[in-house]
């Protein structure tokens, strides 16, 4: 459905495309409904015509009937007029939310790098809502165009001049007020900008709270908020006064415009060129046309937002993924050969910190990294996850390099549990079992890695509910089931980043325990300076300066090598 | 009264009641928690108890107190904008003149006139709508600035235990959520529908003067009006919150995946991701589509009330004229009176939906700006002078005369403690810190040790036994023991404004010297702007270890003498873990300190281990002590040490 490589103008091409037949059934009964309300001040000037002047009763009968069959139409196709165009929108709305997200969280990845989650989450919601919007304007925009014929048909119809005083004026009228206002409009952005902030501040102070309290500092922000919020306060001020004023000036401005066409009118009614009720019709025509007028400001202000928002879009899902899924002659890459035996090498690998790099991993081995740098251990591990490819070197898992594998099949067999990794909403138990494919039991990874005492302290035990990125869990609650998440996942080569920093002591001799003992047979890389870890590791290699300077085991190396004490025990 | 205002406002989205009241969802406000949230596990007792919401009568009372001091600014925007309204009241009469003077066959010339005068209406109109808008939003505003203000204050004189027992979403969906709804009512909803009901009441009182039979046909509408309004708001309330609550969850839900992207990629869960969002989604598009289809509805019945009325005045009018009651200008004034009304009548009924949730929000936050502390919760007690007390036990230190050293001893006695009743966390815990000295707790998750540092530091109440600080006097006028935990967060702003946070007149040396302390003075200098860089939310970007280097100066600026440190270092990775502890090791030097060790290089520095199993303390001692003797501590150090 999408393009190679999108663009704004296609994504909101295709998205209107998409819902056509709606499209058009929304503009079309939109369309009947303006002509409808157009009608009804004509209707009362032709009552006051037909049958109020000259006291006709069988005609008051006749026009409330015509007007009550006007009002049946315009109602109707209100109804379903809108609620096609709705149900246009949030489809539209939705369909590119879940396309945008199937894009974020497809296998090569690569949206996230130079976008915040919340910028990702706000072009979700926001920019997809504005394109929903933008379909909705483009339904809105012809009814409104419709309703301005039918003023015009009607206007002209009753007199030329009277018609041309209304249909210029009323344009005229709005220029006159988007003139006015076009400065103060200019400088209420600004000052709304500002005004915004105070809330902003506010929301921050809270979101710090306990900080504040732990060091007591909550005077200092009261005082410090307090002149925030009054400086916010008089920029709010400006912008309401000059809000005020343009509404004013609109106002009288539309006055202006009935005046004139009172003038007009009554004069054209006076010398007989016109009916009394034509007089009334025009004058409720005037003010009519503001509506549909406005409207159509509305809607081209609504579609240059629509066409950037769509522009978002397509900038995000036309990312190229960080790491390929298919070779350069466009083939798809095969998943790695099974059974998967779980030897790992490193050659000569170049990225990041990483100085060409050997590493070599046995099938079944446990085998610790201390790094003397964090940012090595990291390059290393966005190796191994393929976050990227290495600049240089390859990275074979039994013999094949890791960059001619498909990276989702990959990571069915190679798992990375990054340090930083997020929990879920849902339940402890389903965190845990997230990616344990088939009905095998958690409990023992719940127990290798200490969740079963975290659940010991949680209301509902396994069911307890973790809140969105597990908030409601501690740091050391989180990275415990996290862990749990890794080892229950089974997979046949795993590869751990610090995963019990946050974790005590005791605890975190124990989890070392259970981490040896659960992965038994399988390949287990982690990657810490934790002596508990790397005390269970049946091979410890020490990286300097992004390279293998020495390997053993904890107590060896603790015993011969002066920087890796310092690096895994000061 | 006219108003430059579409005919029909529910085909122009930004009109639409759905779209104004589905609370935008706040980019960045990570917190956002939906109203039914997930319970909150942090706390061992499960349960939420939300802070305070304010009855009816205690909102209108503080609306009252700060409406108070304006009233002169209320009373001069209310009558201007009477004035606007009865003056544009005026067109219909002039206009029905005009029709008058034309049916009379007048002079062309006689029509000059009453077309001067719609100018001057005109103008006159504007003018006055302008003056009563500005008068009114400056009072709103004025109001809305003070409460926030109050509530701000007040939210940080929340007990810390209360805001943690209502959950931290709670407070923050008051501030964020509520006070951008209560400002959203302020800025547009209400000065709208103060302008609609004053345009309905005076046509209407306009219609009358024309001949009372015309009022007795307009009000026709009014029962077929009435009750659309009761039908809609009695089904708008409930789906518009089930619609806030899917909206949240599909934020949440993109959130975590979005966030969570890299973890998803790595466990192969995108499918099942992508399910959850395309849910979530559907959910919020369905309500969406509910409440699409409550407002047609809403608009239909609207539609027969207008045909109904205006029906009816026009058969008045052909009746009076017929009678020569009435000229065909002033039937003609009383339809055009009637069809004006159209707008207001239907913004007025739209709004009301809006003023709701707004006085709900506001229920809200005056709860919290009136809320005094929970029974069972210590009273604040980090205040300094010029903030009122209210009460409660408080930790202060008490002056010891005869304390041979400078500082501030720390005695627990007899600590019991349980979240919930029956289920005790610490037993008969006795500790005594003496002045300056450092002492680590140490030992498995779930023994109490952050409850005891919890208590150390007053957050909680203990079930029995007593905290007690005594020193040689001479306090500082800072808080006597600050807390700091592994939660974090940098105050959006200069770098600088966020130190001063922990105290106020810091010179600028004293800033340096307490980022020199903990270590951060290298890449604090280093940033764009050294310490003026911005950073926060949407400023420069700290990494973790340097975020809580930051919560480290912070300490050292706030120069308490007692500190408690619980998991400070925690999320920094193992080699960010190891600066930081020697960064806050250098930031708790002098001062009587308790810190909670994840690794057991912290505790060997420390001047004596404490180490607690089960809510019990098990061992006490240095670090050579401790390892020379059997026990569980020595069995961890020998796993550490690689002895084994």
């Amino acid at each position: 459905m999408v393009p190679p490589v999108p663009s704004g103008r296609s994504v909101l091409r295709t998205a209107v495309r998409e819902q056509r037949g709606k499209v058009a059934v929304g503009a079309l009964l939109g369309s009947g409904h303006q002509i409808g309300e157009a009608l009804v001040p004509v209707l009362i000037g032709v009552v006051i015509d037909q049958a109020v002047t000259d006291s006709d009763t069988g005609a008051l009968v006749v026009w409330l009937g015509v007007l009550a069959v006007g009002y049946v139409g315009l109602a109707l196709s209100f109804r379903f007029g809108a609620w096609t165009g709705d149900l246009a929108a949030t489809r539209a709305e939705h369909k590119l939310r879940v396309t945008l997200v199937e894009r974020v969280v497809a296998p090569g990845g690569g949206t996230e790098r130079g976008r915040l989650p919340g910028a990702l989450v706000n072009i979700a919601t926001e920019d997809a809502k504005r394109v929903g919007v933008s379909i909705m304007a483009l339904m809105i925009g012809t009814s409104a165009l419709m309703g301005l014929l039918t003023c015009a048909v009607v206007l002209l119809s009753t007199s030329v001049t009277l018609g041309l005083v209304v249909l210029l004026g009323t344009p005229v009228l709005l220029w006159l007020g988007h003139l006015l206002s076009k400065p103060l409009e200019a400088r209420s952005g600004a000052e709304q900008e500002r005004a915004a902030h105070a809330s902003a501040v506010a929301a921050d102070l809270v979101a710090g709270l306990r900080i504040l309290k732990g060091i007591g500092g909550e005077p200092t922000a009261v005082t410090r908020y307090r002149t925030t919020s009054r400086e916010s306060l008089q920029a709010t001020l400006r912008a309401a006064r000059a809000q005020a004023f343009q509404n004013g000036t609109v106002l009288a401005l539309t006055g202006c415009l009935i005046a004139a066409a009172a003038l007009v009118g009554g004069r054209l009614a006076a010398d007989g060129s016109i009916t009394l009720g034509q007089l009334v019709s025009a004058v409720g025509l005037a003010l009519f046309l503001l509506g549909p007028l406005q409207t159509l400001a509305w809607v081209n202000a609504e579609l240059a937002q629509g066409r950037a928002s769509a522009a978002r879009i397509a900038d995000v899902l036309a990312t190229p993924p960080a790491v390929p899924s298919v070779d350069d002659s466009g083939s798809a890459l095969p998943g790695p050969a099974e059974p998967v035996h779980g030897a790992l090498r490193l050659t000569g690998v170049r990225h990041g910190g990483l100085d060409a790099l050997d590493l070599t991993v046995a099938p079944g081995e446990l085998l610790g990294v201390a790094a003397t740098d964090p940012a090595h251990a990291a390059d290393l591990i966005r190796c191994l996850a393929r976050g990227s490819d290495p600049e240089d070197g390859t990275v074979e898992l039994d013999g094949v390099p890791l960059s001619d594998l498909d990276p989702a099949a990959l990571r069915t067999h190679l798992l990375v549990a990054e340090h930083d990794a997020d929990l879920f909403e849902g339940t402890v138990h389903s965190n845990v079992t997230a990616a344990a494919n088939g009905a095998s039991d958690p409990g023992p990874a719940m127990a290798a890695a200490g969740v079963t005492e975290v659940l010991r302290t949680l209301p509902d035990g396994a069911a307890s509910a973790v809140s969105e990125r597990g908030r409601s869990l501690s740091g050391g609650q989180r990275q415990r089931v996290a862990l749990a998440r890794a080892l229950a996942a089974e997979r046949p080569v795993l590869v751990l980043h610090d995963p019990t920093t946050a974790v005590d002591a005791v605890t975190e001799s124990e989890v070392a325990a259970g981490i040896r003992e659960l992965r038994a047979g399988r390949t287990t890389v982690v990657v810490t300076t934790s002596p508990a870890l790397l005390s269970v590791a049946d091979r410890v290699a020490l990286l300097v300066d992004g390279r293998v300077t020495d390997t053993g085991t904890h107590s060896e190396l603790v015993g011969r090598h002066e920087v890796y004490r310092s690096a895994v025990l000061s | 009264m006219t108003r430059p205002v579409a005919s029909e406002e529910a085909d122009r989205p930004e009109r639409d009641p759905r779209t104004a009241s589905q609370s935008p969802a706040t980019p960045g406000t990570e917190e956002e928690m939906p109203e039914s949230g997930a319970p909150q596990a942090r706390q061992p007792e499960g349960e939420r108890e939300l802070l305070p919401t304010a009855t009816g009568a205690q909102t209108w009372a503080a609306v009252r107190e700060l409406v108070r001091p304006r009233r002169g600014l209320a009373l001069a925007g209310f009558v201007a904008m009477v004035v606007a309204t009865a003056i544009g009241l005026l067109i219909q009469p002039l206009l029905g003149r005009i029709v008058d003077l034309v049916a009379e066959q007048r002079p062309p010339d006689a029509l000059t006139l009453p077309v001067v005068l719609l100018v001057v209406v005109a103008v006159a109109q504007g003018g006055a709508t302008a003056l009563g808008l500005s008068l009114v939003s400056h009072l709103g505003e004025g109001v809305l600035a003070r409460l926030r203000e109050r509530f701000v204050a007040n939210a940080l004189r929340l007990p810390l235990g209360q805001v943690e027992k209502a959950g931290a979403g709670d407070l923050t969906a008051r501030v964020t959520r509520d006070v951008s709804m209560v400002g959203e009512a302020v800025r547009s909803a209400l000065p709208e529908l103060a302008r609609s009901v004053l345009a309905i009441v005076l046509t209407l009182a306009a219609m009358a003067a024309l001949d009372w039979r015309f009022l007795l046909a307009a009000l026709i509408a009014v029962p077929i009006q009435a009750h659309t309004a009761r039908w809609y708001v009695r089904r708008a309330v409930p789906l518009y919150a089930q619609q806030r609550i899917a909206t949240g969850a599909q934020q949440q839900q993109l959130l975590d995946t979005v966030a969570g992207s890299g973890t998803v990629r790595a466990f192969r869960i995108e499918e099942q991701h992508t399910e959850l969002v395309t849910r979530r989604s559907s959910t919020a598009v369905g309500l969406t589509m509910r409440g699409v289809r409550l407002v047609l509805d809403f608009y239909n019945r609207l539609h027969v009330a207008e045909y109904a009325g205006l029906a009816a005045v026009l058969v008045t009018g052909f009746l009076l004229v017929r009678s020569d009651s009435v000229s065909i200008g002033t039937a003609t004034a009383a339809a055009l009176y009637f069809h004006s009304l159209f707008t207001p009548v239907n913004q007025a009924l739209v709004l009301l939906d809006d003023a709701q949730s707004a006085n709900a929000s506001l229920a809200r936050i005056v709860g919290v700006t009136s809320a005094r502390p929970a029974p069972g919760e210590p009273a604040e007690h980090r205040r300094t002078e010029g903030t009122e007390a209210t009460g409660g036990t408080v930790p202060r230190i008490e002056v010891d005369e005869h304390a041979d050293a400078p500082g501030v001893t720390v005695t627990v006695s007899g600590l019991d403690h349980a979240y919930e009743p029956g289920r005790p966390v610490l037993h008969d815990v006795d500790l005594t810190l003496h002045p300056g000295e450092l002492v680590a707790l140490v030992g498995p998750s779930g023994a109490g040790k952050t409850t005891l540092a919890k208590l150390v530091a007053g957050v909680h109440r203990p079930t029995a036994g007593t905290v007690r600080l005594t020193g040689g006097g001479s306090a500082s006028s800072g808080p006597p023991v600050a807390l700091i935990t592994q939660e974090t967060h940098v105050f959006a702003g200069p770098l600088e404004d966020d130190l001063r946070l922990a105290r106020a007149d810091a010179t600028d040396e004293e800033l340096r010297a307490a980022l020199a302390t903990v270590e951060s003075l290298d890449w604090a200098l280093a940033l764009p702007d050294g310490l003026s860089t911005v950073v926060g939310e949407g400023g420069h970007r700290l990494t973790a270890a340097q975020v809580q280097q930051l919560a480290l100066a912070r300490l050292v600026l706030a120069d308490p003498p007692v500190a408690v440190l619980d998991e400070a270092t925690a999320e920094a990775g193992s080699t960010g873990a190891r600066l930081l502890e020697k960064a806050a090791q250098r930031a708790v030097g002098g001062r009587t300190a308790l810190v909670v060790a994840h690794r057991l290089t912290q505790a060997a520095s420390a001047d004596r281990v404490v180490v607690m199993e089960e809510g019990r303390i098990v061992q006490s001692g240095t670090h050579a002590e401790l390892c020379a003797a059997p026990g569980p501590y020595a069995d961890l150090w020998e796993a550490w040490s690689g002895a084994r």
